[in-house]
């Protein structure tokens, strides 16, 4: 009952739900009950409890009492649970509540970065719908903002690659450092604050990959690209700083300095026997040349443990600042 | 059976959705022991004339979530009376809750929507962005098919993001500690929440500080500890706080120039031109921040590939996190 209950979402969804769901199935006039679930999105049977909930539902009388049974929708039951078809004769609540100042708030910084995409380069509808959800909102709207980044040729190229079909060319710097020439054919692009990536069919690969645009030296168009399987991967795993490493890596670390390794999706985190409020967290990696950055990234918060891991950590940095030194001097 | 432990406790949707209905049926308003005496939700487990104190608070923090959805919930003071709790009445504006009748939109509109919905991952925005969208649906408008193969998102990882949000809606003051970098403590601040605006993927609080009496703005990855809620009433946002926000983060941005050098055709290479804004001279890359100490964070961890030229600032703070690993990894 209570996971059942979860996936619905938390009580202000589910207050929003059935505010919403009246006044669509009064305007409807009639409806059955999967075209009501296929119009939001849910289950026939969150409708049919829906429904139950509001045909029952009554409202105080001017005196502040409610008359038992005396409930002020009014729906032909007879149709509903011979036929599923939806009809209240009579509803006290017609209308679409307006979005909450902050509702339309998220909506348009949402929008404000769809703006970054090429495909919205010069479409006006932005500015459209910014009002529309301005005068649709109840409250002044929640004063939140977010930068319009440029595009820029990168993503431009691999956008207009991927909506014309085309098969593209990458220079491209692997995670670990190695410079690659790629024939890649487009398959989705997302990203995350920010962040651009492409999954992509590799074609010597012969398999999919995921390609980070700020990684890509060069990007040009190479005729068309081949068809292939619809993608089966979950866009939530594609971004998580961990691969399958070939590394273990034990760091100490205070535990509210965890946050710092999160991308890093520590496999275990265990607590230090004696050393209150210090934990020792283990992380893959893929690439014995990622320590350094490692060690960096946790600062003064811990240290590597792992003995081999220790030492590269130090060579790494004395390396950094012998390069830093000539640098300077040059 | 005491009133605290009713055989069935209604849900609590149900319980908000019979007081919205019960708030806009009526006229003149209802007095709180009006709607704790017949709302169901409330009237199984009140007890006339006793102490119904646990559900008076119940009461409070039901006002918050419909005020928190955008139902506009008024008060009306008796004659006389004003301020009087026992005498006021509550309703819900018949004028100011329905959308109006010229806010519509077409199924491409509410693809767009729809995506612009789907930009953040998590956190208050994600709700509200999801609340908003089944408020559209039951406009009844079928969504249209949305950009195809794209999806920007941002997350709301830090912890602060949503009580800030909430207090900024509600009103309130905020207590937390922050911790600037370089200090070794963080400090307890007391402001007046007022915008939060995401510039180069991070999320910053503008807000006027009520103790050192002038605004200021936090990077909200520096915010530790709980977000409080403080007693006193908060200066709220000028329309355009947030834009005027942003604007001043991109200002700094143009002025914060990094020189740094890296080693061709390396990761750091590839990666720091393709940083927007980035701009090169041979092998001399001019590189911007908002923050020169995330920056230096994030240069320390190309190791030996960079070599940092200036601000003098940047090129100790970048030292260090290297002498830092050196001395912890010895």
């Amino acid at each position: 009952m209570a996971d059942a209950r979860e996936a619905l979402g938390t009580t202000p969804d589910r207050l929003t739900f059935l505010l919403a769901l009246v006044p669509y199935l009064i305007d409807q006039v009639q409806v059955t009950v999967d075209q009501a679930a296929a119009h939001f999105g849910t289950t026939p049977e969150r409708i049919r409890r829906s429904v139950e909930l509001i045909a029952v539902s009554g409202v105080p009388d001017a005196s502040g009492s409610v008359l038992p049974g005396a409930g002020m929708f009014d729906i032909d039951w007879d149709q509903f649970e011979d036929e599923q078809i939806i009809r209240f004769r009579q509803a006290p609540l017609t209308e679409q509540p307006r979005l909450s100042g902050r509702e339309a708030a998220a909506l348009l910084a949402g929008l404000q970065t769809l703006a970054a995409l090429p495909d919205f380069a010069d479409r006006d509808e932005l500015a459209a719908l910014r009002e529309k959800l301005t005068r649709g909102a109840s409250a002044q709207l929640a004063p939140v903002a977010v930068d319009v980044i440029d595009p820029g040729e990168v993503l431009r190229t691999v956008r207009a690659a991927q909506s014309a079909g085309q098969r593209l060319r990458l220079d491209y710097v692997t995670g670990d450092g190695d410079r690659q020439e790629r024939l890649v054919d487009p398959i989705r692009l997302d990203s995350v604050d920010g962040v651009w990536y492409l999954r992509a069919w590799c074609v010597h690969r012969e398999a999919e990959r995921t390609f980070r645009l700020d990684r890509m030296a060069s990007v040009s168009s190479v005729g068309e690209a081949d068809a292939h399987p619809a993608s089966l991967a979950d866009p939530a795993a594609l971004f998580s700083g961990a691969t399958s490493g070939a590394t273990r890596i034990q760091i100490d670390i205070a535990d509210d300095a965890l946050p710092l390794i999160a991308d890093y999706l520590p496999e275990s985190i265990d607590p230090i026997p004696d050393a209150p409020g210090r934990v020792l967290a283990t992380v893959s990696l893929s690439h014995t040349a990622k320590i350094g950055r490692l060690a960096a990234r946790v600062g003064p918060a811990g240290h590597i443990v792992t003995p081999e891991a220790r030492d590269e950590a130090r060579h790494w940095a004395e390396r950094a600042l012998a390069a830093q030194r000539r640098g300077l001097d040059s | 059976m005491t009133a605290d432990t009713p055989a069935r406790r209604t849900p609590a949707e149900e319980r908000l959705f019979h007081l919205v209905l019960a708030l806009i049926a009526t006229d003149t308003g209802l007095t709180k022991s009006q709607i704790l005496s017949t709302v169901e939700g409330y009237a199984q487990r009140y007890v006339a004339g006793a102490d119904n104190a646990s559900l008076e608070r119940q009461f409070e923090r039901d006002k918050d979530d419909l005020r928190d959805l955008g139902i506009p919930l008024e008060t009306i003071d008796q004659l006389g009376a004003d301020g009087d709790t026992k005498l006021q009445r509550y309703r819900v504006s018949r004028d100011a809750y329905p959308m109006p009748d010229d806010v519509a939109f077409t199924a491409d509109e509410l693809a767009l929507l729809s995506l612009a919905g789907q930009v953040w991952r998590e956190g208050s925005l994600s709700d509200d962005s999801r609340r908003a969208l089944t408020k559209l649906r039951g406009l009844g408008v079928t969504i249209g098919d949305a950009v195809i193969g794209v999806a920007p998102t941002l997350r709301a990882l830090d912890r602060a993001h949503n009580p800030l949000t909430v207090a900024i809606s509600r009103g309130r003051q905020v207590e937390f500690s922050y911790l600037k970098p370089g200090d070794a403590r963080p400090e307890v601040r007391l402001v007046s929440p007022l915008a939060l605006v995401q510039h180069e993927g991070r999320w910053h609080l503008l807000a006027y500080d009520e103790v050192r009496d002038g605004e200021r703005t936090f990077l909200l990855q520096r915010i530790v500890g709980t977000v409080r809620q403080r007693a006193g009433t908060a200066r709220t946002a000028a329309p355009g706080d947030a834009e005027r926000a942003l604007a001043e983060l991109a200002e700094l941005w143009r002025h914060n120039v990094a020189t740094v050098r890296s080693q061709p055709g390396s990761e750091a290479d590839v990666v720091l031109r393709n940083r927007r804004g980035s701009h090169s001279e041979g092998e001399v890359l001019h590189v911007r921040s908002t923050d020169l100490t995330l920056l230096a964070d994030e240069l320390a961890g190309f190791g030996d590939e960079v070599q940092v030229l200036g601000p003098p600032a940047l090129v100790d703070a970048v030292v260090e996190r290297w002498e830092r690993v050196v001395a912890a990894h010895g």
